[in-house]
C-alpha cells in the first residue's frame, strides 16, 4: 500500500534580483529584474504505508518546499503528487483530516495559553467526538509525559517541552501519515533523543507513516528506515538507512583535549583511526566505523591518557554530500 | 513495507472525509469557530489588567472624538442636514461594526502581513476553511472597547424601539462586513505584489478615517469615489440612509457592497493561495 507518490514534482519561485547597496536598491526600484529560482527540480518518489522516511539535506536543499507541496500548503510549478490517494493542493481539506504536520519553526500552540487549551481547539478542528477526544488526549498526555506542564502557558515552557506538546498535538486525530519538518531543530541532545523515541514509538504502535526533514544525520540513523538525500532541489540519493550508514555515514570525528601536553606519537590510535589535526592540546581524530568502533578508541585511552574534554561528532552534512557525489562519480566512471 | 502495491493506504477514508454533507461541514465549522473565539478570549484574559486598560482606552479615545464633534455642532447645529445625533450614530455604527469584526475576526486587517511572512502554513495544514481559520485566530482586545462604545452610544442617542434596534444591528453588520471586505481585498495584494503591508496599512488608515466623517460633506468626484472605489460612504451614510430615513435603495446598495467586497476578498484570497510562497520566519499563535 502506498502513502504517497510524486512524479516530476517541482517548484520554482520568482525572485527579485538586486545589486548590493543603495544604488542597487534604486536601480531595482526603477527597473526590477526577476529570476526564476528552482527550489525543487522534479522529484520522483514513492513512500509505502508505515515507512519512516527522512529527507536529508543542507539548508536550501528543497526539503521543506517538498513537504509543503505534499501537504497542500504550496502549489507546485510542475509535476504530480498523490498523498493517501488525494491531490494535496486540490483536495487539501480532505487530506488534512488524514495527515498531521509539525513545523519546527511554526507553532500551532497558542503562545499565551496552556497546551491543554490548544488541544481542545485541535479536537474541534478535526471534529473529534467529546469522549474520543478525552480518551485520546489522556493517552497522549501519558505517553508524552505532558502532565507536569499541560496547564502552564506555552510562553513559559522550554523549547523541548513545547516541541513535545507540538508533536503530541499532531497525534490527536490519529493521522495515518505524519510530516515533520525539522522536529528536533534547536533542541539539546537529551530532548532530541526523547522526541525521536516518541515518534518511533508512535510509528510502531499505530503504524503511522513518517516523513521527516532534517539536517541532523542522527535523526535519520535513529528514526528512519529509509533516507532520501535532497540537494540543490534534486534527489541525490534514495536508499535504506542501513546501506547509507554502511557506505556514507561510516565516519565519526573525535575531538580530544588532553590535560597535559602530548606528542601525536604518544596518543594510542588503533587501526581505522587517523589524527587529522593537532592544535595545542586538542587532537581531531577521524574514526572509520567500518574498521573500529568509537568505544574501542575511547577504551584504548582510558588509564593511558589524562583527558580534559572529549566530543564525538558526525562529519558535517556538506562533507557527507560531497562523499555521495564522489561515490556517484566513481560508479558512473565504472559503468 | 513494499511500495510495489499501487493502491493508496486510507484512500477510502479520504474519500469519506470529502463526502460529508454540507450541513455536517457547516456544523463542524460553527463549532470550530465557537471554540476558537473561546480560546481567543481565554488568551486575552491571561492579561486581565491589560485587557481592561486597552479596551477602556479605546472607549475613551472614541469619546474624545465625539466631544470634539459636540463642540463643532455647538457652533454649527446643522451641517448639510447632519446633526450631532447623526454624527454620534455614525460613530456608533462605525466603531461598533469595526469592533465586532475585529473581536471575532481580528486578523482581517493583518492579511498582508500574514501572507508576506508565511504565517498561513499552520492554517493551510488544518482541514478548516483557511480564510475563516486565519481571520478568527486573533481577537483584538482594543476592539472590545470599540464595540462597547458603539452599544453605549446607541443606548444614549439611538432609537429605542424594536425597529430602531433592528436597524442599528443591521448597520453594525453592514459596517463590520465592509471593513472586513475592503481590508481583505487590500490584504490579498500581498499574494500578487509581494510585500504589500504598507499598502494594506495605508488602505486601512484611509478607510477608517473616511468612515468617521458625515458622507454628505463630500461632493462631486470625492462622493463618487466614496461610494465606489473606497466604499466608506456606505458606512458614513448609514445614520441617514438606514437609521433616520430608511432609504431602500441605499440599504440594498450598502448590503450588496458589504457582501460583494467580502465575496471578492474571499475569491481573491482563494486565487492568491495558488501563488502563496510560504516563508521560513519563526511564528507563534495567539
Amino acid at each position: 500500500m502506498l502513502a504517497l507518490r510524486t512524479r516530476g514534482l517541482g517548484k520554482t519561485f520568482k525572485v527579485k534580483r538586486k545589486e548590493p547597496g543603495l544604488r542597487g536598491s534604486v536601480r531595482s526600484l526603477l527597473r526590477p529584474e526577476w529570476e526564476e529560482k528552482p527550489a525543487v527540480r522534479g522529484i520522483d518518489l514513492t513512500v509505502g504505508q508505515g515507512e519512516t522516511v527522512a529527507f536529508l539535506g543542507p539548508n536550501g536543499a528543497g526539503k521543506s518546499t517538498t513537504i509543503k507541496m505534499l501537504t497542500g500548503i504550496l502549489h507546485p510549478s510542475f509535476g504530480e503528487a498523490e498523498v493517501l490517494g488525494l491531490s494535496p493542493w486540490k483536495q487539501r481539506s480532505e487530506l488534512a483530516y488524514r495527515i498531521g504536520t509539525v513545523f519546527g519553526q511554526k507553532s500551532q500552540l497558542w503562545y499565551h495559553l496552556p497546551p491543554v487549551d490548544t488541544f481542545e481547539l485541535i479536537g474541534r478542528v478535526y471534529e473529534l467526538k467529546r469522549e474520543d477526544y478525552a480518551r485520546r488526549s489522556r493517552e497522549l498526555i501519558e505517553r508524552f509525559e505532558l502532565g507536569p506542564y499541560l496547564r502552564t502557558p506555552v510562553r513559559k515552557l522550554s523549547l523541548g517541552e513545547r516541541m513535545r506538546c507540538e508533536i503530541a498535538a499532531v497525534f490527536l486525530h490519529r493521522p495515518s501519515l505524519l510530516f515533520l519538518d525539522e522536529p528536533t531543530i534547536g533542541l539539546d541532545v537529551v530532548v532530541k533523543q526523547r522526541i525521536r523515541e516518541l515518534i518511533r514509538e508512535s510509528n510502531r504502535s499505530e503504524g503511522t507513516t513518517v516523513v521527516l526533514t532534517s539536517h541532523d544525520p542522527t535523526d535519520v540513523e535513529e528514526l528512519c528506515s529509509r533516507v532520501v538525500v535532497i540537494h540543490h532541489g534534486g534527489l541525490l540519493l534514495d536508499e535504506p538507512v542501513e546501506r547509507m550508514k554502511r557506505d556514507v555515514l561510516n565516519r565519526k570525528t573525535i575531538r580530544l583535549t588532553t590535560a597535559s601536553e602530548l606528542r601525536e606519537s604518544e596518543l594510542p590510535l588503533p587501526e581505522g583511526t587517523n589524527a587529522v589535526r593537532k592544535e595545542g592540546r586538542t587532537f581531531t581524530i577521524e574514526v572509520d566505523l567500518g574498521r573500529t568502533a568509537v568505544e574501542d578508541v575511547l577504551g584504548g585511552w582510558i588509564g593511558r591518557v589524562r583527558i580534559e574534554d572529549i566530543t564525538v561528532e558526525d562529519p558535517p552534512l556538506e562533507e557527507t554530500i560531497k562523499h555521495i557525489y564522489g561515490r556517484r562519480g566513481e560508479k558512473e566512471e565504472g559503468a | 513495507m513494499s511500495t510495489e502495491d499501487k493502491t493508496f493506504a486510507g484512500a477510502d477514508a479520504s474519500r469519506d472525509a470529502g463526502k460529508r454533507s454540507p450541513f455536517a461541514k457547516g456544523i463542524g465549522v460553527v463549532r470550530f469557530l465557537l471554540t476558537t473565539w473561546k480560546v481567543n478570549l481565554a488568551a486575552a484574559m491571561e492579561y486581565r489588567l491589560s485587557f481592561l486598560l486597552l479596551a477602556g482606552m479605546m472607549f475613551v479615545n472614541n469619546l474624545i472624538w465625539l466631544f470634539f464633534w459636540s463642540l463643532f455642532f455647538g457652533r454649527f447645529p446643522v451641517v448639510h442636514g447632519w446633526e450631532l445625533g447623526d454624527v454620534m450614530m455614525l460613530w456608533a455604527v462605525g466603531a461598533g461594526g469595526f469592533g465586532w469584526a475585529n473581536v471575532l475576526f481580528g486578523n482581517f486587517h493583518r492579511v498582508a502581513q500574514i501572507v508576506s511572512s508565511g504565517q498561513l502554513d499552520v492554517y493551510l495544514s488544518q482541514p478548516k476553511p483557511v480564510l475563516l481559520n486565519a481571520l478568527a485566530s486573533r481577537m483584538s482586545v482594543t476592539a472590545a472597547g470599540d464595540f462597547l462604545f458603539g452599544v453605549v452610544i446607541y443606548a444614549w442617542a439611538g432609537e429605542h424601539t424594536l425597529a430602531g434596534l433592528g436597524k442599528f444591528a443591521m448597520g453594525l453588520a453592514i459596517s463590520g462586513l465592509l471593513f472586513m471586505g475592503v481590508m481583505l481585498i487590500a490584504g490579498c495584494c500581498a499574494f500578487f505584489l509581494g510585500n504589500s503591508e504598507g499598502i494594506a496599512q495605508q488602505a486601512f488608515n484611509s478607510f477608517v478615517s473616511l468612515t468617521t466623517y458625515p458622507a454628505d460633506i463630500f461632493r462631486g468626484m470625492a462622493r463618487i469615489a466614496l461610494f465606489s472605489i473606497v466604499p466608506a460612504g456606505f458606512i458614513s451614510y448609514l445614520p441617514i440612509g438606514l437609521l433616520r430615513n430608511l432609504e431602500p435603495g441605499f440599504v440594498l446598495g450598502a448590503a450588496g457592497m458589504a457582501a460583494g467586497t467580502c465575496l471578492a476578498g474571499a475569491w481573491l484570497f482563494r486565487a492568491g493561495l495558488r501563488r502563496y510562497a510560504s516563508g521560513n520566519a519563526v511564528s507563534m499563535r495567539g
